[in-house]
């Protein structure tokens, strides 16, 4: 039974450098398997929709305007994503990916959280349709 | 000329200002340093500031139930005691603002008065956190008040008076430190009960009992009571150095004795846990007035012999 | 609900409300505390301030959503209840998860329990007031930490399971890492050990208080290292192995006190035994696939699943309908098989040792939740079925408010 058993830690304390990290100032390096925002390769994707059925969150929609043709549209709600990554492991033919590089999402209005995936000709179609 | 000279000293230094300025910043060393011993970083210099400015901003809550003038009033009571205490100790290496005999015991008793009132600020509101807070400053005043004011009357003793002046140009010469070690031990220690720093700090335990006697306090009177505790650390710390570590007769001595005097309080913050109301009363009662009635032994014996 | 505080001086005695917010507790809960002078004489709690409807949702989900539903009912043994629910969906459909997967869902599962009782040991030591381990002890919480993200991707939720396996693999590279975060944490832990039974002022506020006999914890019903502090020999991966731990095996810890202190010993003493389980699994990790194909819809049945959380005994009980949604799950955590220990271990002791002893069964006020129905008109509280549950929301939802 010793009074102040922590005495050598605490005193050796003085001596070393805080362990705070100073973000925003310093920024540690993330790991490589860290799940920041999804991204989509249209390259393989056949409009399955198991990426959408999959999500807890009901964070993706999968809008087909022509399956033969190949046309998906996809739209990501950033603000619902949970960042589990299901839909990238659902995913049969490994379209999706969560970048480790962007994951600071905050942002001042909402209208940054809606993203919209695919030709840039099929969104503003698919925007067309629903205005 | 004496009123514009008493005016000063009152306002401006070293009461005043000056000492509201030296109890945030004492705060504010004392946090840092527990922080780094803590292995973090601490707050910023202003945050003391800032949180004054802040209190004072917000609106002041008055509960049901309580005695509306003592609300207000007690807080205002008690900054006003540690202010006063103030001008009898030598501060900031320059001679006491006032000085009469017998002033040793005012001091002390004016110290006192700050934790009083926050007990009594307790006391006042139906709320129940405020009364077992209430309860235990209470307590842990009647505890540890005894073996605080003989470690402070041991260097008394040794120069042959009760005014703190004459105890500080004896002390100037010799630092009692090495020929009364127990008595500091008990001084120091008992100011950590005196500020209800840990771990001392039952009053005010945030875990159990939300914040003690100040829990209804908000705003100005919180600001007030804080203040007050940060002028109660100075003043302390500013005895002890005077007592035991060679007095201060200038202000770089100053400095350097209240933070070398810190550096130690705040170490003892980080190394021990909170004690439980009923240990540290029987903590005090049996060896803090064992210790320093073991010194005062000595030193009657030593003055018997010598 | 009793929001006014009535001056109840009833023989000199007065209540004490610890709750719903209140800096000793992390999550909301209520108890209300009956002190003569500054001891207990009386302690009362009432939960379910954080109930969510979990169980309700997951019947409007699909199987896959719902792991990731259940994986938020706590936020420190999010890995647990996946994991249970995997097992639980698994034997349902009657499939068996490749021997690599398993291993790695048992070291996940290692690696949380080690979190988890650092982060416990942090919150205790600040509610008996040592700040300083509180801080240590959360730095080097840290590492394990960094150790989940460079494995799964986050620091906590890992959402390292899926159904039929697991997301996640481990190189080479990993596992030197980890075992090098490991290293660093089995000399920390070590110094805690000691540190908790020889500092003499920590020793005041843990030695003596909150004991808890073998006899009392049995019929209590305690749970996890709660229990084991008591001598209590219950540890679901010893007496049921699931998973991987058929092949590794643990160690129980036990401890004969049954107070504090012995609580904090043996989550050090099981953080000591996690550490040597990994570098075991790490050492042997089976070859194979990761993950199985799962069907979408689950074979019609019911099962019962047990894990061993890390605090204590965590049931799972699934019943599927044949659809791709679950018909009902219901979850029995155990923090609630620990908390009448606390109401009846209060009792008698002091005021400032009530926290100490809520935070000593390491309570997750997250994972209870119940719901209480109070009657104004006639005074009873009960606990409501299913069926009354549903007849009373129709009656709301059809204009009858009473």
């Amino acid at each position: 039974m010793k009074i102040g058993a922590m005495f050598t830690d605490v005193v050796s304390s003085l001596f070393k450098k805080p362990v705070t990290e100073k973000y925003p100032h310093e920024r540690y390096e993330v790991p490589k398997r860290f799940r920041g925002r999804l991204d989509w390769n249209a390259e393989n994707c056949t409009g399955c929709g198991i990426c959408a059925m999959d999500c807890p969150a009901n964070a993706i929609e999968m809008i087909v305007i022509d399956k033969k043709e190949k046309r998906f549209v996809l739209q990501y709600h950033i603000d619902r994503c949970t960042f589990c990554a299901q839909c990238v492991h659902s995913c049969n033919h490994g379209c999706l990916v969560m970048r480790a590089d962007d994951w600071e999402l905050a942002a001042l209005n909402r209208k940054f959280y809606t993203k919209w995936f695919g030709e840039l000709s099929d969104v503003e179609y698919v925007l067309a349709e629903s205005a | 000329m004496e009123i514009i000279r008493n005016l000063f000293v009152l306002l401006i230094f070293p009461g005043g200002l000056f000492l509201l300025a030296a109890g945030m910043f004492y705060e504010w060393v004392d946090r840092k340093l527990l922080s780094q011993y803590q292995n973090r970083i601490g707050p910023r210099w202003f945050q003391p500031l800032a949180d004054a400015v802040k209190l004072l901003a917000n609106e002041e809550v008055i509960p049901e139930g309580s005695n509306p003038t003592l609300f207000i009033v007690l807080p205002v009571v008690a900054l006003a005691g540690g202010i006063t205490a103030a001008l009898y100790v030598p501060m900031a290496g320059f001679p006491p603002a006032f000085s009469f005999a017998g002033d040793l015991i005012v001091t002390i008793y004016l110290l006192s008065l700050l934790t009083l009132c926050m007990g009594l600020a307790g006391a006042n509101t139906m709320n129940r956190f405020s009364l077992v807070g209430a309860t235990r400053t209470l307590t842990q005043l009647f505890s540890y008040e005894a073996p605080f004011l003989l470690a402070l009357l041991g260097p008394a003793l040794a120069a042959g008076s009760w005014q703190i002046s004459e105890i500080s140009a004896y002390t100037t010469q010799r630092w009692l430190l090495f020929t009364q070690p127990l008595g500091f031990i008990v001084a120091l220690i008992g100011l950590m009960g005196k500020l209800e720093l840990p771990p001392f700090d039952a009053p005010e335990a945030e875990t159990e009992i939300v914040a003690g006697a100040l829990t209804e306090y908000s705003g100005r009177g919180l600001a007030l009571f804080r203040l007050g505790k940060g002028v109660e650390m100075v003043v302390g710390l500013t005895l002890i150095a005077v007592f035991y570590l060679g007095g201060v007769s200038n202000p770089l001595y100053f400095l350097l004795k209240t933070l070398a005097l810190l550096l130690v309080v705040a170490g003892l913050q980080a190394l021990l846990a909170r004690l439980r109301i009923d240990q540290t009363v029987g903590l005090w009662w049996r060896y803090g007035v064992l210790l320093v009635l073991v010194q005062w032994l000595f030193m009657i014996g030593g003055r018997m012999v010598l | 609900m009793g929001a006014k505080m009535q001056t109840n001086k009833t023989d000199g005695k007065f209540t004490v409300p610890i709750g719903p917010q209140h800096p000793a507790l992390k999550e909301p809960a209520f108890f209300s505390i009956n002190v003569d002078g500054e001891i207990v004489t009386n302690a009362y709690v009432r939960l379910g301030y954080a109930h969510r409807g979990i169980e309700k949702a997951a019947e409007d989900r699909n199987w896959v959503q719902t792991l990731y539903l259940l994986e938020r009912i706590c936020g420190i043994c999010s890995h647990i209840h996946s994991t249970a629910y995997c097992l639980g969906v698994e034997k349902l459909a009657g499939m068996e998860v490749p021997p690599r997967a398993q291993a790695i869902r048992v070291l996940v599962a290692e690696l949380e329990r080690i979190h988890s009782h650092l982060l416990w040991l942090g919150v205790a030591s600040h509610e008996a007031g040592f700040d300083t381990l509180f801080m240590y002890s959360w730095r080097d919480r840290e590492t394990i930490m960094d150790i989940l993200e460079g494995l799964t991707g986050n620091r906590v939720n890992y959402s390292a399971n899926l159904l039929g396996g697991v997301k996640y693999d481990i190189d080479s590279a990993q596992a030197d890492s980890i075992r090098q975060g490991l290293e660093f944490l089995q000399e920390r832990l070590n110094y805690y050990l000691g540190i908790v039974t020889s500092d003499a002022l920590f020793l005041k506020r843990t030695r003596g208080i909150g004991r808890m006999t073998r006899n009392q914890a049995e019929v209590l019903g305690a749970v996890g290292p709660t229990a084991r502090a008591s001598n209590v020999a219950r540890d679901i991966r010893i007496e049921a192995p699931y998973s991987a731990y058929e092949h590794f095996h643990v160690s129980i810890i036990l401890e004969t006190n049954g107070d504090l202190e012995a609580r904090f010993v043996v989550r050090i003493k099981e953080m000591l035994e996690s550490c040597r389980l990994i570098n075991e699994i790490l050492d042997s990790l089976p070859e194979g696939e990761l993950v199985m194909r799962m069907k979408r819809r689950i074979n019609p049945g019911e099962t019962v699943v047990r894990v061993e959380a890390p605090r204590g005994e965590l049931f799972y009980f699934i019943k599927s309908n044949g659809t791709d949604k679950p018909e009902r799950i219901k979850v029995r955590t155990p923090t609630i098989c620990n908390m009448s220990s606390v109401v009846k271990l209060a009792i008698g002791s002091q005021l400032a040792d009530v926290p100490v002893i809520l935070a000593g069964i390491d309570p997750c006020f997250s994972c209870n939740d119940r719901s209480v129905h109070i009657d104004h008109r006639s005074s009873k509280t009960c606990r409501w079925t299913w069926e009354e549950l549903r007849k009373y929301g129709i009656r709301y939802y059809n204009g009858d408010h009473s």
